[in-house]
C-alpha cells in the first residue's frame, strides 16, 4: 500500500477545499431555495400571476404544502432560513473579504471580453453567474416582504409600480434561479469539473 | 338553515361554538385535511411570524388611498364560503356585546348617521390577487367607543348571517380604516360583497373581512374557534 501514497498526497493536494461556512451556506441555500420555491408555486396556483383562476396552474408534482394554507405555511417558515441565510453570509463575506476574491471582478469581465483562453473565460463566466444570482436572491426577498406586509412596507409595492408587476417580478425569480442552477452547475462542472462540484458539498 | 331564521333567532355563542368544535373534529376524523408535516411546519413557525407581524404592525401607519380613478370595479373577486343571506336592511340590527360596558343593538338607520368614512385602499386576497376598492361605512373604532369597551377586552369576534365567522386582534379592529361598511365603489354595497353591513379594512387579508356581520362580541382571550379559515389551517393574524 505504501506505493499508493505518493498519489494519494497529489490528489489531496488537488481536491478544491471550500471553507466550511461557504458550504453551510451553499447547503441552507439550496433547501430552503427549493422548499420557497415548490411553496411560492402552490401558492402561486390559489390564483396564477398570469390569466388569474383561469390561467395555467402548475403541475402538483413540484408543489409544496398540498393547498393554499400549507404553502403558505411552508413558504413563511423557510423564508426565516432562506433570508437570515443570506444576512449572515452577506456579513461573513463583507468580514472576511471574501467578496474581493471570491466573486466577480474586473479582472474577469476584462478576461470575458479579451482573453482567448478558454479555461480563463470559463471560470469567468462561473464567477459571473454565481455573482449575479444574489441580486436575484435579494429581489426575491423585497418583493416578497412587499407581498407580505403591502401596508407596512408600501413603499416596496410604489416603488415596483402595482400590484401585478410587484407579483410579476417576485415569480420571476423562480425560472431565473432555476435557469440559474443548471448554468451553475454546467459551468463548475467545466472550471472543475465533479470534484470542484463535490468540494461545495461535502 | 334558512339565512332569515339564522337573523332572526342569532346563534348563541355556546351553540356557535359547539358547532363549530364538532365540525372541526368531524374535519380531523373525515379527512385528515392537514397532512401532519404541514401541521409541524406550521406549529413550528406560527408563534415566532405572529411576534413578528405584530410587531411590525404599526396602529397608527394609514395604508396608502388612491384616487377614485384608480378603482378596478373588476378585480374585486367574490368569495363565499356558502351560502348568500338574504337579510333585510329594515329590520336588520348590529349587536355589539362581550366585554364592554354599554351592550348595543344598531338598526341601519342609527349606523348611517354615524360619520361617514370614505377610503379607497387595496384589498389584498390571500389568493394573491388585489383589487383598489372603495368602501364606505362607519369606523369600526367609533362604533366600540359607543360600547366602551372593558379594559381587559383584547380580541374582537364577529359573527356573520350566513354562519362565517372571524377574529381580530384589538388593535387592528381599532386601526383608523377599519370600517363597518355599507357602501362599496360610491354604491350602496351588494348582497354578494356583504349588505348590509360588512367589515372592510386595508390592514388585513381578505379572509379576515366577514360579510354579513350581525354581531361583534369583544373578548379578553382567543376562543378555540378563531375563524372559518383559521379552523381549517389558515393563519391566524394575516396582518398586512
Amino acid at each position: 500500500m505504501n506505493s499508493l501514497t505518493p498519489d494519494k498526497k497529489s490528489e489531496l493536494r488537488l481536491t478544491p477545499k471550500q471553507a466550511i461556512l461557504a458550504r453551510i451556506f451553499h447547503w441552507i441555500n439550496l433547501i430552503s431555495l427549493l422548499v420557497m420555491m415548490t411553496s411560492g408555486l402552490q401558492i402561486y396556483n390559489a390564483n396564477p400571476v398570469f390569466g388569474g383562476r383561469e390561467g395555467w396552474h402548475i403541475p402538483a408534482l413540484f408543489l409544496l404544502g398540498g393547498w393554499l394554507a400549507g404553502g403558505r405555511h411552508w413558504h413563511f417558515a423557510a423564508m426565516w432560513f432562506f433570508a437570515l441565510n443570506l444576512l449572515w453570509y452577506g456579513i461573513y463575506i463583507l468580514v472576511n473579504r471574501r467578496w474581493k476574491h471570491r466573486f466577480v471582478s474586473s479582472k474577469d469581465i476584462k478576461a470575458l471580453q479579451i482573453s482567448q483562453n478558454n479555461k480563463r473565460r470559463a471560470y469567468a463566466w462561473h464567477r459571473l453567474v454565481y455573482t449575479a444570482i444574489i441580486p436575484v436572491l435579494l429581489l426575491a426577498v423585497f418583493s416578497g416582504l412587499g407581498m407580505y406586509k403591502p401596508v407596512q412596507f408600501h413603499w416596496i409595492v410604489d416603488l415596483f409600480g402595482s400590484w401585478q408587476a410587484l407579483r410579476i417580478v417576485h415569480f420571476i425569480t423562480v425560472p431565473t434561479v432555476i435557469v440559474f442552477a443548471i448554468a451553475h452547475y454546467l459551468l463548475g462542472l467545466k472550471v472543475g469539473g465533479q470534484r470542484l462540484i463535490d468540494s461545495m458539498f461535502w | 338553515m334558512r339565512p332569515n331564521q339564522v337573523f332572526r333567532h342569532p346563534l348563541r355563542r355556546r351553540h356557535f361554538l359547539q358547532l363549530s368544535g364538532l365540525s372541526s373534529m368531524s374535519l380531523l376524523l373525515g379527512g385528515c385535511s392537514l397532512p401532519l408535516l404541514d401541521t409541524i411546519v406550521n406549529k413550528a413557525s406560527e408563534p415566532l411570524n405572529q411576534k413578528v407581524e405584530t410587531l411590525l404592525f404599526n396602529p397608527q401607519k394609514l395604508a396608502p388611498e388612491f384616487p377614485i380613478s384608480a378603482i378596478e370595479p373588476n378585480a374585486l373577486l367574490v368569495n363565499t364560503y356558502n351560502f348568500t343571506p338574504d337579510i333585510n336592511p329594515a329590520t336588520f340590527h348590529l349587536k355589539i356585546d362581550g366585554e364592554v360596558h354599554n351592550p348595543l343593538s344598531l338598526s341601519m338607520a342609527e349606523l348611517q348617521k354615524m360619520p361617514l368614512t370614505s377610503m379607497v385602499i387595496r384589498h389584498v386576497c390571500v389568493e394573491g390577487w388585489a383589487a383598489i376598492v372603495q368602501w364606505g361605512g362607519v369606523r369600526l373604532r367609533d362604533l366600540l367607543h359607543l360600547a366602551q369597551p372593558k379594559t381587559n377586552a383584547r380580541y374582537v369576534y364577529f359573527e356573520s348571517a350566513d354562519g362565517y365567522y372571524e377574529s381580530w386582534d384589538l388593535a387592528s379592529a381599532v386601526h383608523p380604516q377599519t370600517l363597518m361598511a355599507y357602501q362599496k365603489n360610491g354604491q350602496p354595497l351588494s348582497v354578494d360583497n356583504g349588505a348590509p353591513l360588512r367589515l372592510a379594512s386595508p390592514v388585513k387579508l381578505g379572509y379576515k373581512q366577514s360579510k354579513w356581520v350581525t354581531r361583534i362580541t369583544l373578548v379578553n382571550h382567543l376562543l378555540a374557534s378563531k375563524g372559518y379559515w383559521e379552523d381549517q389551517g389558515y393563519e391566524w393574524y394575516a396582518g398586512l
